[in-house]
């Protein structure tokens, strides 16, 4: 995978279904950053998850942006930004709103393993 | 009362803003990006701790207190011996290169515990003033400065506000109003909370949360969203997110200098629960005293202030009000469970 150490962004619906197929195949953990331009605490975060991604090349880390795909914000039931979801083969399994990055890494390892 | 200890008394200054481009006054400060905000936190001496954002407004929480950052408004909280109103030049100069210009000012604090601890421009309130206005561009013209006094001598509000021709007439039909509220010698019990347990590897996020549900501050708003953060090895702070509204709660608890604030900004046509959550939060310290400042135009937010304390064994000791440049009337009042 050419992603692999990166964050992916998804920038249509079928891009992100596609990512999300994959990743729940892959049964990796998948951690989505939902994000907004707009948004400070957002900005704050994306360095700190790029250099996640580049650590942990066994999670999927997915980024959507929430006015490009409204719809699955909507879906997700997201409100407040950056809202972080982990998933596992589908299923979600954690959630983090706001950017605690401590926190984030914290839970990351919790579900690596787990 | 200790010799020194941490000042948990904030300053907070409130600057509002507005531009010719509405594209601008759409986002407008939310767009300044990291490293100027880290400019402005470093004059101020304080760093970003946790943050979270929702369709109006950003809100960080910080290692003194707390920031807002709403399109055309901020407010800045910080506690100990930060320097927050250096704050305003950078601040001005970051919103300069978003075409948007400063039309009101609000500076407001209690009285220090640890006055000699400050540092300049915070030496003292006329010190603050001078400052202010030196600060502050000429359009400002409508300025005031006053210290409302209580029959608690460790309680008094100072309060500087200014205003340009334009906002003073938009200000006067708000109905936006803002509860500020400082509490001392809190429970101490209750103060306990506020610790971290011995030996917790738990991040500061994972603590705050924990903080948050335990003491019951989980319960003041059950629509907000909250931002908490513990501190090492005792303190704490939150920022809870519901809409465009906020509030935020700040805790020193170590004893002899215990303080908790609370604040909260809310809309006069809906202020039904402004009793039910001033009770809630007195739930959560019991302080043996406590102040209580409302700003707003319309009168009727402070009434409802007393009808809540009292019953609560929180007895009424001076209450004053008195009119500011575009924030209207400040109602500032101080209780203690003492008789006389």
């Amino acid at each position: 995978m050419a992603e692999e150490g990166q964050v992916i962004s998804c920038h249509t619906v079928e891009a992100w279904n596609e990512q999300l197929q994959k990743g729940n195949e892959s049964k990796k953990l998948v951690v989505v950053d939902f994000t907004a331009s707009w948004c400070g605490p957002c900005r704050f975060m994306a360095p700190i998850l790029a250099e996640l991604a580049k650590k942990l090349p066994n999670v999927i880390f997915l980024k959507v942006d929430v006015d490009e795909l409204k719809t699955v914000a909507t879906d997700w039931a997201v409100e407040a930004m950056p809202t972080f979801m982990f998933l596992k083969e589908g299923k979600i399994v954690d959630k983090i709103v706001g950017a605690r990055k401590e926190e984030l890494q914290q839970k990351i390892t919790a579900h690596m393993v787990a | 009362m200790a010799l020194s200890g941490f000042e948990g008394f904030e300053k907070r200054l409130e600057l509002h803003f507005s531009g010719d481009d509405p594209v601008t006054e759409g986002i407008g400060l939310r767009q300044i990006d990291m490293e100027s905000l880290e400019e402005v936190l470093d004059a101020v001496q304080c760093t970003v701790v946790s943050a979270v954002g929702n369709r109006y407004f950003d809100a960080y929480v910080l290692s003194e207190s707390s920031l807002f950052v709403y399109p055309t408004k901020i407010i800045i909280k910080t506690c100990g011996t930060t320097q927050l109103l250096k704050s305003i030049p950078p601040l001005l100069s970051h919103a300069r290169d978003m075409g948007l210009g400063l039309c009101g000012c609000r500076y407001t604090r209690g009285n220090f515990i640890f006055p000699k601890a400050q540092p300049y421009p915070h030496t003292s309130f006329r010190e603050e003033v001078m400052y202010l206005e030196q600060s502050l561009p000429n359009n400002l013209c409508y300025r005031k400065a006053c210290v409302m006094p209580s029959k608690v001598s460790s309680h008094s509000w100072h309060v500087y506000s200014a205003s340009d021709e334009r906002h003073m007439v938009l200000e006067n039909m708000s109905n936006v109003f803002t509860i500020e509220v400082c509490m001392t010698e809190l429970d101490r019990v209750l103060a306990r909370k506020f610790y971290r347990r011995p030996g917790d590897a738990n991040s500061g996020d994972v603590a705050g949360k924990e903080m948050t549900e335990l003491t019951g501050i989980g319960n003041i708003n059950s629509h907000a969203l909250v931002c908490d953060f513990a501190f090492d090895p005792c303190g704490y702070s939150m920022n809870g997110i519901d809409g465009p509204q906020y509030s935020t709660i700040h805790v020193t608890p170590e004893d002899g200098f215990s303080y908790a604030s609370f604040e909260c900004v809310g809309f006069t046509d809906d202020h039904d629960d402004i009793g039910e959550v001033l009770k809630k939060v007195v739930q959560v310290f019991r302080p043996a005293m406590m102040s209580v400042s409302t700003t707003c135009v319309s009168q009727d937010v402070w009434t409802c202030v007393a009808k809540t304390l009292e019953p609560l064994g929180l007895n009424c000791r001076s209450s004053m009000i008195d009119e500011f440049p575009a924030a209207g009337n400040v109602v500032f009042q101080t209780f203690t469970t003492r008789r006389k």
